[in-house]
């Protein structure tokens, strides 16, 4: 079976089913159960959408970002979608990150740097009713990021920053 | 470092007064005397002047005094220490809280420029200092982690990338929040209510709370065992730095909500973003071949919040109460 393209129309259907599975068992094994629970609190009560920015995709080089849409509703996700750069856009908390960086994170970077160094920047939302689920969102950013997909060579010279 | 008190000797003193000449002492070391410094005599310094905060230009003229070369420290002792005489617990337990500080060091280290713009004039020779402080701080740890524990790498992040791996996945928390809100000042470096925010995690809770707690725990280990000279007389140093950096921060929070009491509510609603964070832990750090428990540091992250929120004159609201109360342990036989 062939991999999906990151940021295609496919590749959001398969982010839905791996955020609703949650993290791998390996990840779990790996953190105390106090974290998870945490985690699991969070998930079941979360009222948010994010709007998670691609910037520089090869596939569409010269174009403004576009955004993969998750909703989330009692503990689910209610909508998955990719959102491109001229539809309207209305989500909870827009955040944005190069292509190399998603791409590094599909390579294994870790999800935590990827936000305390600011490869993914909040660029709207309220910051402090963000962080309350941080823990939440850098695990669901770690799973998305591990989904397996086709990740094109990067353009030269289109890197943001 | 000849006296061997207890570890955790701290939670059980309660706020006391020093002497002349302990402040003296602790004021005008040099830095082969910050050896001799008690780590605990550090810790309440830092609570000594929040009633009546040093001025911004005062803090700056002690900064001139107190700064110290890090290149002068010599690790040699420390590594036999560390090869020879510490057990591989103790070097586990060590590291796993010593990697927050190599990060935090530089995490402060860079998110505190952006704050200099919308500081009065007195204030940015302040931070100009604290800036050069942390930079300091973090070459004293991309040392320590090269000289003593003999992790290797071309420059500083390769250092750091080689001790991430003992950073807990929650060091995203504050860390991540303050990466965030140094973005938030950088695109509105005025924002009286922003600053505000910022200053509360990165003066208050990162520094105030965090950074002076888990430092008392290495710092009394190493007293407490005579091991790590270089280590204790730089870390001890570091630590009087910081009690500039808390003092300061104070100040401004103390200014901020003088001249604006609405200001409080930023304090509140930033405290309850980390509080409801702080509870939990993504693994276990046995601070127990260091000579603490969890608890107890827990507890002493506590006891040195409500201390400063009281010096400073900040009360909580109800709901803040709680959640504190939520979090914070009981010390059993306390
Ligand atoms: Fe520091
Ligand atoms: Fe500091």
């Amino acid at each position: 079976m062939a991999e999906p393209t990151f940021f295609g129309k496919e590749w959001a259907g398969v982010v839905r089913d791996a955020l609703t599975a949650g993290p791998s068992e390996q990840a779990r094994r790996d953190k105390l159960p106090m974290y998870w629970d945490f985690f699991d609190r969070i998930r079941s009560a979360y009222p948010a959408s994010w709007a998670l920015g691609c910037r520089n995709l090869p596939a569409a080089p010269g174009e403004g970002p576009a955004y993969l849409f998750v909703q989330w509703a009692g503990g689910v996700v209610t909508s998955c979608q990719v959102v491109g750069p001229d539809e309207p856009l209305d989500a909870t908390y827009v955040l944005g990150m190069d292509y190399p960086d998603w791409k590094a994170l599909h390579d294994g970077y870790d999800a935590q740097r990827t936000v305390m160094y600011r490869k993914i920047m909040l660029e709207d939302g309220d910051l402090l009713e963000f962080f309350k689920g941080i823990y939440f969102f850098v695990e669901c950013l770690a799973v998305i990021a591990a989904v397996p997909a086709r990740y094109p060579a990067p353009v030269q010279g289109l890197r943001a920053r | 470092m000849t006296q061997r008190k207890s570890p955790t000797a701290i939670l059980h003193e309660g706020p006391r007064a020093l002497s002349s000449d302990q402040v003296r002492e602790i004021e005008e070391s040099d830095l082969a005397g910050v050896l001799h410094v008690d780590i605990d005599d550090v810790i309440e310094y830092v609570h000594k002047d929040l009633k009546s905060l040093p001025g911004f230009t005062t803090l700056y003229r002690r900064y001139l005094k107190q700064r110290w070369d890090v290149y002068d420290l010599d690790f040699t002792q420390d590594k036999a220490d560390w090869d020879e005489k510490m057990t591989e617990d103790e070097r586990q337990s060590f590291i796993a809280v010593a990697s927050g500080f190599h990060h935090g060091e530089r995490q402060v280290e860079i998110e505190l420029p952006v704050f200099m713009i919308g500081a009065s004039e007195e204030e940015k020779l302040h931070i100009a200092a604290q800036i050069e402080d942390e930079a300091r701080h973090t070459v004293f740890f991309d040392r320590f982690y090269r000289e003593v524990v003999g992790l290797q790498g071309d420059d500083i992040m390769d250092i750091l990338d080689a001790s991430f791996p003992w950073v807990s996945e929650t060091f995203v928390g504050p860390f991540g929040l303050l990466a965030y809100q140094a973005d938030e000042v950088r695109r509105n470096p005025y924002d009286e209510r922003a600053r505000v925010r910022y200053g509360t995690n990165y003066f208050l809770w990162i520094e105030g709370v965090l950074a002076l707690s888990v430092m008392k725990v290495t710092l009394s280990y190493a007293r407490w065992r005579g091991f790590l000279p270089a280590y204790y007389t730089g870390f001890t140093a570091t630590c009087r730095d910081e009690s500039r950096h808390v003092q300061g921060g104070m100040r401004y929070l103390q200014q901020a909500v003088r001249k604006d009491p609405s200001m409080i509510g930023e304090i509140h609603n930033t405290l309850r973003t980390i509080l409801s964070l702080s509870g939990v832990n993504s693994r276990q750090i046995y601070y127990e071949p260091l000579g603490w428990t969890e608890d107890e540091v827990r507890m002493l992250f506590f006891q040195q919040l409500r201390r400063k929120l009281n010096d400073v004159g900040i009360d909580l609201t109800p709901d803040l109460e709680e959640l504190l109360r939520r979090v914070q342990p009981v010390l059993a036989g306390g």
